[in-house]
């Protein structure tokens, strides 16, 4: 695959919805060529990330929008989130220590642990749009070994 | 999701069924809570047909577990498998409750475990 594909869902912030997300990354990503246990990561990382705006930017409304974009590019895939909700400070979503053991505040660990850049797009006008990348495991060719 | 209660002598065995997340898992802490508070002296999650549990299901478990120490109940988890097994390896919480294979081992064990976990 040499192009971009793009993919685009628009919902509500019904959490009765996460699963109809979780479905569509899942099967965008094999079908873009992650393995099933990396596509299961990827559902879980935008799960996470729509259950706290769900949560913290909506303050469980479930009939704000939320828009999901999925991009698939030939060396990596972008998932943006969108929400109209209020501001993330920079700082405010940061994972626990695992040591320490409480319910909550796993959602950004889990969604750091499953991709390879996690960032929200500056100057957004309102709301939040949270971008996460997922790199394509490099193929090795044979120029890329080094000579004995 | 679907939470079924039913007992093997002393236990009080909770069989969940379907994806753990936001919307699911206050229907689980309910559950979770209201068997904690019965009195049964054991309480195990039957995960075998749980397909996905995200961080709210685990943040369920783990106040289950805290709960347990205050109630002085037995609690423990079995059939983890997939996704469920992953994320809980992940966030090294497998080492703080009690895992079990299956049913038959959970149910030997559980009485001779030690309460609480690691909290």
């Amino acid at each position: 695959m040499g192009g971009v594909e793009v993919t685009k869902i628009v919902t509500s912030s019904d959490p009765r919805l996460l699963q109809v997300l979780r479905g569509v990354v899942r099967y965008r990503a094999q079908e873009a060529g992650f393995e099933e246990s990396d596509a299961e990561g990827l559902a879980m990382a935008i799960d996470e990330a729509a259950s706290n705006v769900i949560r913290h930017t909506y303050g469980n409304r479930h009939d704000a929008r939320l828009a999901l974009e999925i991009w698939t590019y030939p060396d990596r895939m972008e998932f943006v989130l969108e929400d109209s909700g209020r501001k993330v400070e920079p700082g405010e979503v940061q994972p626990r220590p695992l040591e320490d053991v409480r319910p909550g505040g796993l959602g950004t660990f889990f969604i750091k642990s499953f991709v390879d850049e996690c960032s929200y797009e500056e100057n957004f006008p309102a709301g939040n749009r949270l971008k996460l990348v997922k790199h394509f495991a490099r193929k090795v060719s044979a120029s890329d070994e080094s000579p004995d | 999701m679907k939470v079924q209660i039913r007992k093997a002598n002393d236990v009080t065995i909770l069989d969940c069924s379907g994806d753990v997340d936001l919307y699911s898992s206050p229907h689980l802490r309910e559950t979770l809570m209201k068997e904690m508070h019965a009195g049964s002296p054991a309480v195990l999650v039957n995960m075998t047909e749980v397909g996905y549990i995200d961080s709210s299901g685990i943040a369920t478990l783990v106040e289950g577990l805290q709960l347990s120490r205050q109630t002085k109940t037995r609690f423990g988890l079995f059939g983890l498998k997939g996704n469920a097994r992953s994320v809980l390896e992940l966030a090294r919480l497998h080492k703080v409750f009690a895992i079990f294979n299956d049913e038959p081992e959970a149910l030997e064990k559980i009485s001779s475990t030690e309460p609480f976990g690691g909290l």
